[in-house]
């Protein structure tokens, strides 16, 4: 699995995806880590398939002890089938997802890790001295829907709203907005039930300062793309399905 | 899923199906008993020797009900630990992975001990399903009994039968239908103990 650093300070963001072992039927997705010096949050941690190489992949950079926290944007399972797993593996660990979404998350068997609900208006995740914020991001596409914002790094992890699908040997980042745009078009206007939600959380967005939009699944976003991908959004009508 | 697993669940599963038929026919016993019971009234002393047989079948009806009852609640804490088993199995076999996969990774030896509380967690899950296929067993084997009984009492029915002039055909009906439902669920017990067997000592 492909891990790339995109944010070193006092804590770190490490991105993992491209998993050159995934089964072919699978969608690809990214992986976010944080990590501060004795704790560690990995963020839409992954379908089941992809436990084995993202555990692998972790230990480069925390022990199994240090994995403190869990987040899912939503309910998914490319997001978070893996949670069983992560449930037998760690001794000491939350999760933090919607609390819509916390009696069906259970099916995926959370006996051991703590659920911690996280309100329809947000919330936020304390890591050591890293205070991360918990955005709301309803209906895009899930009902029950968070991104995640760090203030320091100025990374804010969208989720599904930025997705594209890749090659497996495309680049961590967006190179060409104007090619991209088409790899994201049909996603978003297909999987994007509301103009309404859409609007209001660009609206919300617009006002954070982002180096860095990184989705869950294709490339992310950094510098001028941040602005460029919003106005693309904003521009385009989803919910094409009804 | 592994095809060891697959049977496994197949074979709980089938306990349940297998059980339910039994169920039905116990009922009909109970019933066959009522019927004999009221022509051996209606036949009174030419079918004296038959009056405390058809209480002895009732009886053996309602037992095996009851006896079927608690295999059926039994059978299904065996299916839950089936699943549970095949979830601790699943997760033992990635955690060997996750470890194999990390080799050289920094922290890859902090993986050893959930790879081995997993392997523990799922050791204890396979002797508990021994141990409650054992008890299954068990618990069967009084039903196959039960049938058993049933049906010497459906042969000494007969003979009962034979001594009760006009009334002979409607007993000798009851007679049948007994031994019948016995045979039903001696078979289908037998079926399912010759499925769970195998994973008594596997």
């Amino acid at each position: 699995m492909k891990m790339t650093k995109i944010y070193e300070g006092s804590h770190q963001w490490i991105m993992f995806g491209r998993d050159e072992g995934k089964p072919e039927n699978i969608i690809d997705t990214n992986q976010y880590v944080v990590r501060t010096p004795n704790r560690c949050l990995l963020l839409d941690p992954g379908g089941a398939e992809l436990f084995a190489p993202m555990m692998a992949a972790v230990l480069h950079h925390a022990p199994v002890d240090q994995i403190t926290d869990l987040f899912a944007s939503h309910q998914d399972p490319d997001v978070i089938s893996s949670l069983g797993l992560w449930d037998q593996a760690l001794t000491n660990a939350k999760l933090h997802a919607p609390a819509i979404w916390e009696g069906f998350l259970r099916h995926y068997s959370c006996e051991s890790i703590e659920y911690e609900p996280i309100p329809d208006n947000g919330g936020t995740i304390k890591l050591e001295s890293v205070e991360l914020q918990l955005i709301p991001a309803h209906y895009l596409h899930s009902p029950g829907n968070f991104h995640v914002y760090d203030p320091q790094a100025k990374i804010l992890m969208t989720g599904d709203v930025g997705a594209a699908f890749e090659a497996p040997d495309a680049p961590v980042f967006v190179d060409n907005f104007a090619a991209h745009v088409e790899k994201m078009r049909h996603w978003h206007q297909r999987m994007m039930p509301s103009n309404q939600a859409k609007r209001v959380w660009i609206e919300r967005v617009r006002n954070m300062d982002i180096d860095i939009l990184a989705p869950q699944h294709g490339r992310m976003f950094k510098g001028d793309d941040v602005k460029r991908f919003l106005d693309w959004f904003d521009a385009l009508q989803v919910g094409i399905a009804v | 899923m592994t095809n060891q697993t697959k049977s496994q669940f197949i074979a709980v599963a089938s306990i349940t199906s297998e059980l339910s038929a039994v169920m039905v026919v116990a009922k009909e016993i109970s019933l066959a008993a009522a019927n004999a019971k009221a022509i051996a009234f209606r036949a009174g002393d030419k079918a004296k020797g038959f009056q405390p047989i058809t209480d002895f079948i009732n009886e053996l009806a309602k037992e095996t009900i009851e006896l079927v009852t608690n295999i059926n609640i039994y059978a299904l804490v065996l299916y839950r630990l089936t699943v549970d088993e095949y979830q601790k199995t699943a997760a033992y076999n990635k955690f060997e992975l996750a470890a194999k996969m990390a080799e050289g990774a920094v922290y890859a030896k902090s993986m050893q001990e959930p790879v081995d509380h997993a392997r523990l967690s799922m050791q204890d899950c396979q002797r508990q399903f021994k141990r409650d296929v054992s008890q299954l067993l068990g618990q069967l084997e009084a039903v196959m009994h039960h049938a058993r009984a049933a049906r010497v009492i459906a042969a000494n029915s007969r003979i009962e039968a034979s001594q009760a002039g006009e009334y002979l055909q409607s007993l000798q009906a009851v007679a049948e239908s007994v031994d019948k439902a016995a045979h039903t669920i001696h078979d289908n017990v037998q079926r399912c103990r010759i499925a769970l067997s195998i994973y008594r000592n596997s």
